[in-house]
């Protein structure tokens, strides 16, 4: 079991950084969409802000490009009352040669309570979490091509939502699963969450080595790979994945892993179709089929802020709790010395 | 000086020696061996050394290391790494050339050579670059600096892809009989960050797979045997590079081959949690290939152990995984890592000194050292049974990549003699 998990938990159980889903249980998972659930709530509201951060500072460190994920964060953490600033880290300090530890220790010594991170190396945040920073909760916004865990969980809210028990359900997660942070935490977290049947659908240049050891079956070709299925993701396929000889060209791969009218039609009837966004219409999911009945891609992004807004008070919340226990365990201490 | 160790189990490989009796050593030689229980002689001795369930070997003969120092003294110096060598029983080390500057000229070496000398913990049979600045383009004065005397040539961890390149370079060396060293790492395959397996998969790290070092292997054994050109590889990591070795051995390529002591005791199951302190080059693999090393070690498939001792600073490992860089402190750990597979049942202490010290010496073109009556006084004691912790306090190298640091390790060396003067003890 991964590390991370001890990380990830307070003593009593609560959550406290969130980095991934993996060594989490089934019980924290469904909590984490419980409260995303109620949150959901908020969004149409017409005042959607609640008090939960108030007085918390938030600090979101992207060493990472990213538009959509960060300003989800930005709107999540603000709809949660807390004090937001976004650091755009790649132009800045580390420019200047700063290591990230350098940069992240100035951090703290702002009193900030949480870092919302995205960095390009796997293990960035766990990093983070243990050896920079305990005293500060760290949400993992995407680290290499490792964990992308509040993308996974608000893709489980969405199956959740339209789809119910997990337990049932064929899962086909297709294309570029060799670089995708997400497909590792939606595996982790289907797995957790009770369902039987995840099916990976790409060429093997672009499936990693002994992904079968995470409990999922391997398909090369697209039709099967589908049939039959309850929810198909698709990721998304970086243009760089061309002139880096993992493929030939994206006219090929559109012809054989990309989702069209006819492809869908493999799958159950009423199976949804999610991607994590950005699309590439065209070249792995067909127009018709991204605007069509069956695709959750809008509604992925909607619950992406509750989401993220409920990791982020749990996050919080097992924090303080934390930091608490700390004081309650030094006063004590220093009570002893007096008597 | 005069010093008389008592009571040890003597261990020698090269006259299948395994008794207990008292030693002493006069002048430099091994002056006698047997029971002195009842000379007077313990009056006259310098130093006397009740060392009763402790082991003497041959001292330990050292195939990889990186002494740092030069431009890279925030790692270590020559001074602090030779003591932490001596300390883990080593009289001789062939220091890896990739030092900076690198080792590739005789002023170099000559430099690296005389800082140790004025340390006087070990002696060193330089490995020199086989090509100049190890860029796998031009080759470097080999006949001179083995003059100088560097005991073999290797381009480190720098592939020379340029087939044309390295043809030449073997078929140079050969022309004067000179040693290659190689790591086998095919460069493009090989720039992951671990084992490439379902621990990197799931860890989001790039893999380095095992044919990295397969290809690498087979391309230099053709080439060897093409040319003559004697051959050593540098820390095998996998069960398949294993076999080609015993392959080429059967075959009758003069080949022999090292594997570092961290690949014989760790996987990349270590790696879980991202700990930068197993990053190493070669990646640390499966069970399976850690037991085809300690199977390969028996067997004589692989020669030598070798340290593949990399000091660094603390802020070399304090990174995202990717970002840290590679390679372990191993001198204080060393020992102890070879006591944890004897008392496992992998491996005996014999074949440990086989592999740290009879053949590591044979490979150097070094005289072994040999515990007989006569011989110059290289010699290491080793007490099993000592406990410790390895923390600030304790350990030598100034490296603070020891993966085993503030754990209980169990076996130590109590001294360490070269040419008849001590050069450690603890």
């Amino acid at each position: 079991m991964s590390s991370s998990s001890n990380l990830q938990l307070t003593k009593d159980g609560e959550l406290r950084h969130f980095l991934t889903p993996e060594g989490l249980d089934r019980l924290m998972l469904e909590r984490i969409l419980d409260t995303a659930d109620s949150f959901v709530v908020v969004g149409n509201q017409e005042i959607k802000k609640v008090p939960l951060l108030r007085g918390r500072t938030v600090v979101n460190l992207f060493f990472e490009n990213s538009t959509r994920t960060r300003s989800t964060f930005e709107l999540a953490a603000k709809r949660l009352s807390a004090d937001v600033l976004t650091l755009d880290i790649k132009t800045s300090a580390t420019s200047k040669g700063e290591s990230l530890l350098d940069t992240l220790q100035n951090l703290r010594a702002m009193h900030s309570d949480m870092f919302v991170v995205r960095h390009s190396d796997s293990g960035a945040a766990h990093f983070i979490a243990e050896q920079v920073t305990p005293n500060v909760a760290i949400i993992n916004a995407g680290d290499g091509r490792h964990a992308h865990p509040t993308q996974a969980m608000l893709d489980m809210l969405t199956i959740r939502r339209h789809k119910g028990h997990f337990e049932p359900l064929s899962v086909a997660i297709v294309g570029d699963i060799s670089h995708s942070r997400v497909a590792r935490d939606q595996i982790h977290a289907l797995k957790i969450l009770g369902c039987k049947d995840i099916r990976l659908v790409g060429p093997n240049t672009l499936m990693p080595q002994g992904i079968e050891n995470m409990g999922v079956s391997t398909h090369n070709n697209m039709d099967s790979g589908i049939s039959g299925t309850d929810v198909i993701i698709m990721l998304r396929l970086q243009t760089e994945r061309m002139a880096s000889a993992f493929l030939p060209s994206a006219g090929e791969y559109f012809r054989l892993y990309g989702l069209t009218t006819a492809r869908l039609a493999q799958a159950k009837p009423d199976a949804i179709v999610m991607h994590p966004g950005p699309i590439n219409r065209g070249i792995e999911i067909e127009s018709a089929v991204a605007d069509g009945p069956q695709s959750m891609i809008l509604n992925q992004v909607g619950y992406g802020i509750a989401l993220r807004m409920a990791v982020m008070s749990m996050a919080m919340s097992g924090q303080m709790q934390q930091r608490q226990a700390q004081a309650n365990q030094t006063s004590s201490l220093s009570g002893e010395k007096k008597a | 000086m005069k010093i008389m160790i008592r009571g040890a189990r003597l261990l020698d490989p090269n006259q299948a020696l395994d008794r207990v009796a008292d030693v002493l050593i006069k002048d430099g030689v091994i002056d006698t061996i047997g029971d002195l229980s009842n000379t007077s002689i313990d009056t006259q001795v310098d130093i006397q050394v009740d060392a009763k369930g402790m082991i003497l070997s041959p001292s330990f003969v050292d195939l990889n290391t990186c002494l740092r120092d030069l431009n890279q003294i925030q790692k270590g110096t020559i001074a602090s790494e030779t003591h932490a060598a001596a300390s883990a029983g080593f009289t001789h080390l062939c220091p890896s050339p990739d030092t900076q500057p690198c080792s590739d000229s005789s002023s170099v070496i000559s430099l690296i050579k005389s800082k140790v000398e004025g340390a006087g913990f070990c002696d060193i049979l330089p490995v020199a670059a086989l090509t100049k600045g190890l860029k796998g383009a031009a080759l470097s004065n080999m006949e001179s600096l083995s003059g100088a005397g560097c005991m073999g040539f290797s381009n480190a961890g720098y592939d020379i892809s340029d087939n044309t390149v390295l043809l030449r370079c073997y078929e140079y060396a050969a022309t004067f009989g000179l040693k290659v060293l190689v790591q086998a790492q095919d460069e493009k395959l090989g720039s992951g960050h671990m084992h490439a397996g379902p621990t990197a998969t799931r860890m989001g790290l790039d893999g380095i797979p095992v044919i990295a070092e397969t290809l690498s292997i087979s391309r230099h054994l053709e080439l060897m045997q093409h040319t003559g050109v004697e051959g050593h590889f540098n820390q095998l990591s996998s069960a398949k590079g294993v076999a080609l070795i015993r392959q080429a051995k059967a075959q009758g390529i003069k080949v022999t081959a090292d594997a570092g002591i961290a690949h014989l005791c760790f996987t990349d199951a270590k790696i879980e949690g991202y700990c930068s302190q197993y990053h190493v080059q070669p990646p640390l693999r499966e069970e399976l290939d850690r037991k085809a090393l300690v199977a390969g070690i028996k067997d004589g498939t692989i020669d030598a152990i070798c340290s593949a001792h990399q000091p660094h600073e603390s802020a070399a490992k304090c990174a995202p995984f990717a970002a840290t860089a590679s390679g372990m402190a191993v001198y204080d750990m060393l020992v102890p890592l070879m006591q944890i597979l004897v008392d496992a049942g992998e491996l005996t202490w014999m074949h440990a000194i086989q592999a740290l010290s009879t053949n590591s010496a044979s490979i150097a073109k070094h005289k072994a050292s040999s515990l007989a009556v006569g011989n110059s006084a290289n010699l290491t004691l080793i007490d099993p049974n000592h406990h410790w912790i390895l923390n600030e306090v304790t350990k030598i190298s100034q490296g603070t990549n020891q993966a085993l640091a503030s754990q209980t390790l169990k076996a130590r060396v109590k001294l360490t003699i070269k040419q008849g003067l001590i050069s450690y003890a603890l």
